[in-house]
């Protein structure tokens, strides 16, 4: 959490999209700009990206008022995927309250997914976050291209971690509103155990998710 | 520019993490309005608009306070008034309050929407500015503290391969001299344990013989006694015999010197005897020595265990060495005899090799304060100042090739610390030289001797 002002009643809440480079994880942020409403949430702000490549990162905020009256602003960051971008990563995991895993289907890139795993792994561990408890879902992007993994094999591999899985094509608009949900639900439950939003401040979880994932008319 | 409420820059105190300390740069920190624009952005807008027939512009934070105000003071009657709200992040973080005069010309809601979009385009530009500049800082900031860090630990490691290196040599040395101490402890031992065993077997197969020399002997003697029983008698009575025959028998009586045999049988046998009964004291002696019966722990006189160790050393004292013995009383000591033994042993050794003709050696004993004193004191050569300090070295001997091995006041130290005590050698060239060996009574119990 970046920022808890109780008599302000300001919360400022944080999600990640980590993932290796060119995972999809800025077009992820694109996509979910494009299809939910613009009420409440803000602009993408896409920062210093060359090449393709996001080398700071992405931010799309999104802001709401509890009906206790709570203002609650959602940070959604994208980090840089590019191994020497470590120490961007380190910086922009802090304080997150939950991360979303962007993993590339296609076969090529099963290593770097895993090694990108790892590195989240350590990095949580450095900025003093526990992998066990922390929200994350894991999404597996670029579902529309051939030579990817079979989802069998994803769901044989994941499922006895109780991650949740998503497949997505964020190029196409598809499971990338679903993942981000997921991970909106997942957020909710770790906030209100440690800060009780539906008792102190009449936030339902549905009501939460309802307002975080408002489709644009017509999308 | 100071406005109430307004916050500067986005390092703010951990207070979350404990133990972090210091201040930490958390990207995503909030923001305030009037963090993210400035006078000289605004307020030639400000200025553009009064000339554009504004009469009165303000800009406000969300909760209403005046940031950035132009033109005349508000309130003043016929005036339209429109306001547009400027959003950060998606949340409504302000506005901006624009009044003209009634009978102006310019259309004050177009007006006003395209103020608040050019402002709001501003804050989002300069929001990104500020997070790029951020979270450049956070990283460089973070990258540094990890290279001093890494600095701190190679430097930590260095410093200690530096004293590793330097105590190396010193290590090694002493590593060297415990295995060389261990080494000749295991030796000695080895030897001690061979010598009891061969002593052991020894005693037992003289023993089994001596037995039955011992028993044979005395049955002799009977028998002898019964031999010349009968012998006086039959003397008795050819003596009084006739034709000759007591002539003959006297002459064959003197000629097989009968008379001198008859005396002196009964006194061989006593001297085989006495023979027989020394050689039973020495195998008793020697596998009382050796302990090969009682190996272990016991409560001992130290003066009689000095007593056996005379004894087995008996034919090593020359005739014309003087023991003198002053011994004190003394309380049990708890130990292994064969231990105890082996230090007056070579104690004794070295006084007898070195003063090969006329020794003198003088041994007391006594008890005070807790500890037993045994003196070792010979009229020898002495021990001269330059190897005086090395004589409890391993393997330091002043004796020819073959008849030293060097280890034998060596294992005598070892066994008297052993049991918490020191020994001490006082000499001077040609004063002869004491070996004061000092045991703690108690000692003895806490310590294992092996």
């Amino acid at each position: 959490m970046i920022e808890f002002d109780r008599e302000e009643k300001r919360m400022v809440l944080k999600l990640v999209f980590y993932g290796p480079a060119l995972s999809g994880k800025t077009t992820n942020l694109l996509r979910l700009h494009d299809l939910l409403a613009r009420e409440g949430r803000g602009e993408l702000m896409v920062l210093d990206t060359r090449d393709d490549r996001t080398i700071f990162f992405d931010l799309l905020p999104f802001f709401l008022v509890t009906p206790g009256g709570l203002k609650i602003k959602l940070k959604v960051y994208t980090v840089p995927g590019q191994v020497k971008h470590d120490a961007t990563r380190k910086a922009v995991l802090q304080r997150a309250d939950g991360v979303a895993f962007i993993a590339d289907s296609r076969l090529s890139e099963t290593a770097n997914n895993y090694s990108s795993f790892e590195n989240l792994e350590k990095n949580l561990a450095f900025v003093g976050i526990d992998i066990e408890t922390v929200p994350l879902v894991i999404q597996f992007n670029k579902r529309d291209l051939s030579e990817i993994v079979p989802e069998t094999d994803i769901e044989r591999l994941w499922r006895p971690t109780g991650i949740p899985v998503f497949m997505a094509s964020a190029l196409q608009g598809w499971g990338v509103v679903e993942t981000f949900g997921r991970l909106v639900e997942l957020t909710y439950d770790a906030v209100d155990r440690k800060w009780g939003l539906r008792e102190g401040y009449g936030l339902e979880r549905e009501e939460f998710v309802r307002r975080l994932t408002l489709r644009e008319q017509g999308r | 520019m100071d406005v109430p409420g307004c916050r500067k820059g986005d390092a703010r105190m951990n207070e979350d993490r404990e133990g972090a300390g210091g201040i930490e740069y958390v990207v995503g920190a909030e923001k305030r309005l009037c963090e993210i624009l400035g006078d000289e952005e605004i307020m030639p807008i400000l200025r553009s608009a009064l000339r554009a027939g504004v009469s009165r512009i303000e800009v406000r934070d969300s909760k209403g306070r005046v940031l950035w105000a132009c033109g005349d003071p508000t309130g003043g009657g016929g005036r339209a008034r429109e306001v547009a709200p400027l959003c950060l992040e998606g949340e409504p973080a302000g506005s901006i309050m624009v009044e003209i005069p009634s009978s102006g010309r310019l259309r004050l809601r177009d007006f006003t929407g395209l103020l608040s979009e050019v402002m709001n385009t501003m804050i989002t530009n300069n929001l990104k500015r500020m997070l790029t500049a951020e979270i450049h800082t956070t990283v460089v900031d973070q990258t540094h503290e990890e290279l001093i860090e890494t600095n701190r630990r190679l430097r930590a490691s260095e410093s200690r391969y530096r004293e590793l290196a330097e105590s190396l040599d010193r290590k090694v040395q002493e590593r060297t001299e415990e295995l060389k101490r261990i080494h000749t402890r295991l030796i000695q031992q080895e030897k001690a344990a061979s010598i009891g065993l061969l002593a052991a077997g020894v005693a037992h197969e003289i023993n089994t013989p001596l037995g039955f020399i011992s028993s044979n002997l005395n049955t002799l003697k009977r028998y002898m006694s019964r031999f010349t029983e009968m012998l006086d008698f039959y003397r008795g009575i050819v003596g009084e015999a006739g034709d000759g025959v007591a002539e003959e028998a006297a002459k064959k009586w003197s000629d097989l010197k009968l008379g001198f045999v008859v005396r002196d049988v009964g006194e061989l046998i006593s001297q085989s005897l006495d023979g027989a009964e020394r050689v039973r004291r020495i195998v008793a002696d020697l596998k009382g020595f050796s302990h090969v019966d009682d190996s272990k722990e016991d409560v001992v006189d130290l003066n009689t265990e000095i007593e056996r160790t005379f004894s087995v050393l008996a034919h090593e004292i020359p005739e014309d060495a003087e023991i003198e013995r002053d011994y004190g009383s003394l309380p049990g000591f708890l130990c292994d005899p064969a231990l105890v033994c082996q230090v007056f042993l070579n104690i004794i050794l070295n006084s007898l090799q070195a003063k090969k003709g006329g020794l003198k050696l003088h041994v007391s004993t006594r008890f005070a304060g807790g500890d037993i004193t045994v003196a070792f004191t010979d009229n020898g050569p002495g021990i001269p100042d330059d190897i005086r300090g090395r004589i409890f070295e391993p393997f330091f001997t002043t004796k020819d090739v073959g008849e030293g091995t060097g280890l034998g006041l060596t294992v005598t130290r070892d066994i008297v610390t052993a049991y918490g005590g020191d020994i001490e050698v006082e000499s001077r060239p040609g004063a002869g030289t004491t070996f004061l060996v000092r045991l703690p009574a108690e000692g003895g119990r806490d310590v294992e001797v092996r």
